[in-house]
């Protein structure tokens, strides 16, 4: 990233963390508009770390991003945490760090443990298939969980809680601004070098002293912590968690496209990709609510057809060449 | 007793796919610092030979010694932590990394191991093989010559004590061809590696080793000086048939 790039970034993401001072700005709609770009940012890098830099298609986003909603739900309305410290201070769960985090660590765990058979067997094709029949595993696990998962209603948390989206907008352009700052510092790590290597080419991978099953399963996790993460944040949003909502397809295919669009295997292209296809999609659902699946799917044809490598690449490129 | 100096060493080592007997009962050892042209007809089991070695393929019976300890079905990426590198027939480059990049991944990766000193093990691997000003190229961009360079550069910043080479000369003109000569010249002389070295240009193997194995249907079928092997009966009725009388 070049310097000026740099500069950009940090006014940007320090207007934006100011926004919420403005006054009206709360309840205005670009507000909420804004905090969904940047729930979709997060979860389109999430899938980027594990498809574009890894090369690992998953479509299991949605099931990392559920378990880490129920997660927060389960621990929350069950109080397995906090105890009698919950009686005192009824907000405890409310943005709780250690939930959010446990969110996050049990998605990575699942990872971890349908990714070893399923990334030291299966790839290309078969790998991505295997991981969309993973999130339809979890759904119907959870649809039949009984009460401990609430079966097909889902869970209800105390939605008393919620006054303002501040948090939730501050919470979710954190999360956002530390995801892309995490991977950065990743891929220019040797893991990052570990990563590329393995995505350009398994065989010679481990002809260099490469553990690629350890590489790719680190990656599959990581996707699925930063996703767990993510679904925790948006049970504070929705309150009422259920498996069609928080399991829901759109939860994987919307980032997949956004960073498709944004262009894969870049630092700012899923951030881009959210930012102009959630634009996308927001419009057609106001302006012609209708068809708007059929602008959406337009916008997407449009973008393969006239930019291939993403919004970053080719806007790269031509600044290389021009 | 014997105080073991061979480095690396094959004890009867077979391969079958199916019904198919691709390498049978197969010995070769290779001692320090050998440079080891490994010759033979299409489909004599050569480039399945540095599979096994190299732990791509378990041999179906049989041991791969390395240094005196066994290192048969042990992860492709430990032997090379171990100190054996390759090079793909088909070149196995990173393609998307830049020249020295794709060296970093030998250097940090591999037998040598150490980030603290990879960029400076990365640098002197690309001044070996001649690709210093291409460092910063990326490789998708680079020629097949180059591109079959840069795959010694990182098996040699990998700190190998063996090299095993599949065909680094195929697709080369005969200046390319002079030059990976001298490169592999180069590497035996100033890292002290032994090398493994299956080619089809036999003048080529014949100019530069010192020994040469010949195998012809998964036999080893010769094993000595060129001299040696080009008067072998056996070699030549396997490249130009049996005599007709």
């Amino acid at each position: 990233m070049s310097r000026t790039l740099q500069c950009i970034a940090i006014v940007v993401v320090a207007a934006l963390a100011l926004l919420p001072f403005v006054p009206g700005a709360v309840d205005a709609y670009y507000f909420s508009f804004l905090f969904f770009i940047f729930l979709y940012a997060i979860m389109a890098q999430s899938w980027n770390l594990v498809a574009g830099y890894g090369g690992q298609i998953s479509l299991g986003s949605h099931a990392f991003f559920g378990l880490g909603a129920y997660t927060t739900a389960i621990l929350w309305t069950g109080n397995y945490l906090w105890g009698s410290l919950y009686d005192k201070h009824p907000s405890i769960y409310y943005f709780d760090p250690v939930t959010m985090l446990l969110g996050g660590i049990v998605a990575s765990l699942a990872a971890v443990i349908v990714g070893l058979p399923l990334l030291s067997k299966l790839h290309g094709d078969y790998f991505a298939l295997g991981t969309l029949g993973f999130g339809e595993i979890v759904k119907v696990l959870f649809v039949n969980g009984g009460d401990f998962t609430g079966s097909a209603f889902g869970i209800v948390a105390p939605a008393g809680m919620f006054d303002t989206l501040r948090p939730h907008y501050w919470v979710a352009l954190g999360l956002m601004v530390a995801t892309a700052l995490a991977i950065r510092a990743l891929m220019r790590s040797r893991y990052g070098l570990a990563l590329i290597a393995v995505r350009d080419d398994e065989m010679a991978a481990s002809a260099n002293g490469i553990d690629t099953l350890k590489v790719k399963v680190a990656a599959f996790a990581g996707s699925a912590f930063i996703a767990g993460v993510a679904g925790s944040l948006y049970t504070y949003y929705i309150f009422h968690v259920g498996p069609d909502s928080v399991f829901d397809l759109d939860w994987m295919l919307l980032p997949l496209m956004m960073t498709v669009v944004g262009g894969t295997g870049t630092l700012l292209g899923p951030i881009l990709g959210a930012l102009v296809m959630y634009a996308v999609f927001d419009l057609a659902r106001i302006v012609v609510p209708d068809y708007h699946p059929v602008i959406s799917g337009l916008t997407i044809i449009l973008a393969m057809l006239f930019l291939p490598k993403g919004l970053m690449r080719s806007f790269a490129g031509r600044a290389r060449t021009g | 007793m014997q105080p073991d100096e061979t480095l690396l060493r094959l004890e009867a080592v077979q391969k079958r796919f199916g019904g198919l007997v691709v390498l049978n009962n197969v010995d070769i050892a290779v001692g320090p610092n050998e440079l080891i042209g490994l010759i033979g007809p299409n489909g004599a089991g050569k480039s399945t030979l540095f599979n096994v070695i190299t732990a791509i393929y378990a041999p179906t019976q049989g041991r791969v010694l390395f240094r005196g300890k066994d290192i048969t079905g042990v992860a492709p990426h430990r032997i090379s932590r171990l100190g054996i590198a390759r090079t793909f027939q088909l070149v196995r480059t990173f393609l998307t990394m830049t020249a020295f990049e794709n060296v970093m991944v030998g250097a940090v990766y591999g037998a040598g191991g150490r980030v603290k000193y990879a960029t400076e093990t990365a640098n002197a691997a690309l001044e070996l093989v001649g690709l210093t000003a291409q460092g910063d190229m990326r490789t998708a961009h680079m020629t097949l010559s180059d591109r079959r360079m840069l795959e010694i550069a990182r098996a040699v910043a990998s700190d190998p004590a063996l090299l095993l080479l599949d065909e680094p000369m195929a697709g080369l003109n005969p200046t390319e061809i002079q030059r990976m000569v001298d490169v592999i010249r180069r590497v035996r002389t100033e890292r002290g590696l032994s090398i493994l070295w299956v080619e089809h240009k036999v003048d080529a193997i014949m100019k530069v080793c010192s020994r040469v194995i010949v195998l012809d249907h998964g036999e080893k079928i010769a094993d000595g000086t060129p001299r040696e092997v080009t008067q072998n009966r056996k070699v030549i009725e396997a490249y130009l048939g049996e005599p007709a009388a």
